[in-house]
């Protein structure tokens, strides 16, 4: 066998302790996520109350299962409490990736970016040997004990990490952010009542600032986090900078998960000192014993080491989706999910539905509140596979109340980052018999206006 | 390191100095009375337009109060003439004030109270017979309020000698429009007296963006008024824009029809007009949305003389139903459908382009940027 540069990065070993304070960092944040989703009613108001769900598209099956939902978050808690104890991890990772996907599939209006980042860090812990120290499975079965891995699987957590970023910097690139500050001028003055930067969240130039730091700072942090010297300053960064965020915006666990799926970055004694600090608290002095590779098998690890490029091909290539499409990405959303495109827009819509009887030619307009939840309406009135899914539940709705073959249509109106909202998609075609895809939409109108960049 | 930071920094101040030498000819410079100061806006609101708005409603009240009592005392056409006429006053002043249903009003829930329509008159008649009802029940929602009062002024007989005659021998009907009017009466005086107590403070001090926020609570609350009790109750639905059918029936003070009905929806409309625009000099919505430096940026126009222009459109579009809604909505149907199409214009600018401006969020549901 030869002995490429590649082929010897692959045979490299690392302690295993990053793989171990991730995998407990990771897990306390989601059973934060899921304690505090509760707490805050939303699992009633999300998927309890609304009469309607917008399924993504080959998902429809997966829907809220009533009361049960509640079951659904208390095992997703659980399974982030055993991956962060790593007992029974391979199948808490499991459980962990297919619940909380599933959560995150049963509504698209509750689409998050940093929920689709916990799906897929969920997706990576469950192929990583995270739970083979410090952890309770290797503690109650020593067998199991290796204190270092290969070097690969950490740096898959790091990849995966400078993909987020660097993404999120790529989508930064275009005239309304660079050039308009858009759509940070309108958000950041909403905020100008805070303490101390308050008032300087007024000016213009402020706004112009912190886009071009916001686009160079996920651009280069990652870079900055890999090189030694470097480091800790583009930590305090990483910190400072998601702070701001959490103050600014209503954006959740998001800044939090951030901060600390970025200390993957620190070298291994970083996190072996942090372990030690830990099991001092515990009062447990481990037992001396020798470092311990984790070898796999020829088979396993060219196997594991498919799936991981496999995972970050389709990492790499998802977010570029959107090229498919013909028009502006921003007006139609065609591929803008699952891209890291974070905080990029003040989009917001109105639309009102009108159903037409075919016998009687008679029209009714609908209110859209009947059916929605306020989060729901906000959400479709901007995305159009939204609109043409409420449209095919409206045409079932007044089908069983006795409307003939209803042809439903929708004038929507949409206003994005501050130009003067438009007609956002044909109001003479029958949404009722247009299918949800993922083809092109002809219906959408013209954005009349141009976005330039990435 | 350092080499890289002074390097952004030099990249950003010389980007940040090349648009904002760019973006000053085109924005106006905050003036001394245009600034972006919610609390300012929210002192304005509450010192210069609930609070006064609410003691002249308050005032009206109390003559609707007296006059009521002194036709149920001795229901005479005359005592009748002056109950309905104070009546008619109220209910137009009530057109000024309805748009408040936050903070208070909110928690009250005042609109129900007050005037939702149509009126439930065959409810009404069974509470009479009865003589047991509760006002505070969903189903009481439209057996009570302005509404209520229409039936019971206007609509129990034909004529105004046989409503007098309804009263001088039912004390049923007389208890029941004393109970209507004291409940009106006694819901809006808790609503009033917490303006004038501590509401006030709170309500200004509550500066914020969130959901949660007085801002955020006005503007939802102003945006739903137009859009829902203006634009389909006073409108939409009479005119039969939501089902395809006219039902003149449903408009406001249909017992009393003849030109009430119009001028209640016009004043409503002139209210929501000035809401918007408030005084010279003053802190407004109008104000607050040019400091912001609101605009069109295909086309450059303010927001604030798009919305204006539109309002304008609206407001001739509506007066043009007169002088006798309910006649119109039937016989010039078509007129009543613009008239709503050319208020759903303004509903949008309001709803989406107004709101998405002010950066004011709607849930409180986290959310990542659309």
């Amino acid at each position: 066998m030869q002995s490429s540069p590649l082929q010897r990065y692959l045979h490299r070993y690392t302690p295993a302790a990053p793989l171990a304070t991730f995998r407990m960092a990771f897990g306390l944040l989601v059973l934060a996520s899921v304690v505090r989703f509760w707490a805050k009613g939303w699992i009633a108001e999300l998927y309890l109350k609304p009469k309607f769900f917008f399924a993504y598209y080959g998902f429809e099956w997966v829907r809220p299962l009533g009361p049960y939902t509640y079951g659904l978050f208390v095992f997703c808690g659980v399974c982030a409490l055993l991956v962060t104890l790593g007992y029974w991890y391979r199948t808490a990772a499991a459980g962990l990736f297919v619940s909380f996907t599933y959560i995150e599939l049963m509504d698209k209006s509750t689409y998050l970016n940093h929920y689709y980042f916990v799906s897929v860090v969920a997706l990576l812990l469950l192929v990583l040997p995270a739970g083979r120290y410090f952890s309770l499975n290797a503690h109650l079965n020593p067998a199991r004990w290796r204190s270092e891995v290969p070097r690969w699987t950490v740096d898959a957590l790091r990849l995966l990490m400078g993909i987020v970023y660097c993404y999120a910097g790529l989508a930064k690139l275009n005239s309304d952010w660079l050039v308009h500050a858009m759509p940070l001028r309108i958000w950041l003055p909403a905020k100008n009542d805070l303490p101390i930067i308050g008032p300087l969240l007024d000016r213009v130039w402020v706004a112009y600032a912190f886009s071009w730091f916001g686009a160079f700072y996920d651009l280069t942090v990652p870079f900055f986090l890999l090189n030694r010297r470097t480091r800790l300053w583009a930590y305090v960064t990483v910190v400072v900078f998601h702070v701001l965020t959490a103050v600014l915006f209503p954006i959740g666990m998001f800044p939090y998960v951030m901060m600390v799926a970025a200390l993957v970055f620190f070298p291994a004694e970083a996190h072996e000192r942090f372990l030690a600090r830990l099991r001092g608290w515990w009062n447990t002095t481990p037992a001396a014993r020798p470092s311990m590779s984790l070898v796999y098998a020829p088979r396993t690890r060219q196997a594991l080491l498919l799936v991981l490029g496999v995972f970050f091909v389709v990492q790499l290539l998802l977010p570029f989706r959107y090229l498919l499409y013909p028009h502006e990405l921003f007006w139609t959303e065609e591929g803008y999910r699952f891209s890291w495109r974070v905080m990029l827009m003040e989009k917001m819509g109105q639309v009102q539905f009108k159903v037409v009887d075919s016998a009687t030619g008679r029209a009714r307009l609908v209110n859209n509140y009947e059916h929605l939840s306020v989060l729901q309406e906000k959400m479709m009135s901007t995305q159009p596979d939204m609109l043409v899914q409420f449209a095919h539940y409206l045409r079932d709705y007044y089908a069983r109340r006795g409307v003939h073959n209803p042809k439903v249509y929708a004038d929507a109106y949409v206003s994005l980052n501050g130009r003067l909202g438009k007609s956002f998609i044909d109001p003479t075609v029958d949404l009722a018999r247009v299918t949800d895809d993922l083809r092109p939409k002809p219906w959408i109108l013209p954005f009349d206006d141009e976005i330039s960049g990435l | 390191m350092k080499k890289t930071a002074l390097f952004a920094l030099l990249l950003l101040f010389t980007a940040v100095g090349i648009f904002s030498c760019q973006k000053d000819s085109g924005v106006d410079p905050a003036g001394s009375d245009a600034t972006v100061d919610r609390k300012a806006l929210l002192t304005q609101w509450a010192d210069s337009l609930v609070k006064p708005g609410y003691q002249r409603f308050n005032d009206k009240m109390a003559v609707l109060k007296t006059k009521t009592t002194a036709f149920t005392a001795a229901p005479t056409p005359a005592t009748l003439l002056d109950a309905r006429q104070a009546w008619q006053t109220a209910y137009l002043e009530w057109q000024k004030v309805e748009l408040f249903e936050f903070g208070p009003a909110e928690s009250v829930s005042l609109r129900n109270h007050f005037n939702i329509y149509p009126a439930d008159a065959a409810g009404i008649n069974r509470n009479i017979i009865t003589g047991t009802y509760d006002f505070e029940v969903a189903t009481a929602i439209p057996q009570q309020g302005f509404p209520a009062l229409d039936y019971l002024l206007n609509g129990v007989a034909m004529g105004d000698a046989a409503i007098v005659q309804q009263y001088v021998a039912s004390a049923g009907h007389r208890r029941y429009l004393t109970d209507v009017v004291a409940k009106m009466d006694q819901t809006f005086g808790t609503v009033y007296s917490q303006w004038n107590s501590s509401y006030r403070d709170t309500f200004i001090n509550n500066a914020g963006t969130d959901a949660s926020s007085s801002l955020s609570r006005v503007i939802n609350a102003y945006s739903l008024y137009f859009e829902r009790y203006l634009r389909a109750g006073k409108v939409g639905i009479p005119a039969g824009t939501m089902t395809g059918t006219p039902r003149p029936e449903k408009i406001e003070a249909y017992y009393l029809k003849g030109t009430l009905p119009l001028q209640l929806a016009t004043t409503a409309h002139a209210t929501v007009q000035s809401f918007f625009n408030g005084r010279a000099g003053r802190p407004s919505l109008k104000s607050y949305l040019d400091a912001l430096g609101a605009k069109d940026s295909r086309s450059g126009q303010s927001l604030t003389s798009i919305v204006n222009t539109q309002f304008g459109v609206s407001a001739q579009q509506l007066s043009s139903l007169g002088p006798d809604l309910f006649t119109t909505i039937t016989a010039r149907n078509a007129d009543a459908v613009a008239s709503y199409n050319e208020m759903q214009k303004a509903v949008r600018l309001i709803k989406v382009d107004m709101t998405s401006a002010l950066g004011i969020t709607v849930t409180y549901v986290d959310n990542d940027g659309d």
